[in-house]
């Protein structure tokens, strides 16, 4: 049976070689195609958005109004430890400690269930005040977008469970990769939603 | 390319300022008070899109490990953020000037 914690590229990937500049990258150069392809899609996002904004000011500085800035920066700060609990976790693994590696990655899961709890309490507390997606402009951008955030959130965790049960270097630095980047997104999308005004 | 991980102190130095720059983010943001009801100053929104550039700066170099690649990739990477926050910060501007 292979080591699981000994770092490689995976089964059937290409050699270093194979990956061209790609290989220049730590982990799997697939994901940072992921992820550089999830970047410019929320920046589109994010641009539109501010267009908008540009568009409708007095409608979006009003329902801004209407958020909970400090729910928004509690769910940044669980998102950013759950993520250095991803980071420990690849450290435990490249140095053979599967057990440790295994309950950081159920330890970066939990705070990701965390960050699901808040946020379906802040959509539960909206809706049950009438603001829905139909309510205007400012509240189908803010589903829309932290809806898109919320469903990676979702398949990260799913991702998590599954390295943590099916444990390997590659899985888990491809596992946190992808948590890392929605880390990434939050911290983008956090002040331009609720913040900028 | 398998490069150096960033050991257990760098990790938790990064999450110490991450934590910080939210915390200073959230207050550069006036939530408080009446404050909260009113525009941002400018000085404020423009420290809050630099800290959030650093943070986003922070996770792709520390927690991505991006540190370890080529110069062209982090500069690929640090241009998309850049990018990115100028868009935000374009429209901001363009809401508060023209809207």
């Amino acid at each position: 049976m292979p080591d699981p914690s000994a770092p490689h590229r995976g089964g059937d990937a290409p050699t270093e070689s194979g990956w061209g500049p790609l290989s220049a990258l730590p982990g799997n150069p697939l994901m940072w195609v992921l992820i550089l392809s999830e970047m410019v899609v929320f920046a589109a996002f994010f641009g539109v958005f501010a267009w908008q904004r540009a568009l409708e000011r007095e409608v979006f500085d009003a329902s801004q109004q209407l958020l909970d800035p400090v729910l928004g920066g509690i769910n940044t700060m669980v998102l950013l430890t759950s993520g250095l609990f991803a980071a420990l976790a690849v450290a435990a693994i490249t140095q053979g400690q599967v057990v440790r590696c295994r309950r950081w990655l159920w330890a970066a899961f939990g705070l990701g269930v965390v960050f699901c709890a808040v946020k379906v309490y802040e959509y539960a507390d909206k809706i049950g005040a009438g603001l829905t997606p139909e309510t205007n402009t400012f509240f189908t951008w803010y589903y829309l977008l932290t809806g898109f955030h919320f469903a990676h959130v979702l398949f990260g965790l799913g991702l998590l469970a599954l390295v943590a049960w099916r444990i390997s270097h590659a899985n888990v630095e491809t596992a946190t990769a992808f948590w890392h980047m929605v880390d990434l997104i939050w911290i983008l999308l956090y002040p331009l939603v609720y913040l900028l005004r | 390319m398998n490069g150096s991980l960033p050991g257990t102190r760098r990790l938790l130095i990064t999450w110490a300022i991450l934590m910080g720059l939210t915390l200073v983010t959230m207050l550069s943001a006036r939530l408080g008070g009446d404050a909260r009801f009113q525009a941002l100053p400018l000085w404020s929104a423009a420290l809050l899109l630099a800290t959030t550039g650093f943070k986003v700066h922070r996770v792709l170099m520390v927690y991505l490990n991006l540190r370890v690649s080529t110069p062209a990739w982090k500069g690929l990477f640090t241009a998309m953020t850049l990018a990115t926050l100028t868009i935000i910060g374009a429209g901001y501007l363009m809401a508060r000037f023209t809207g």
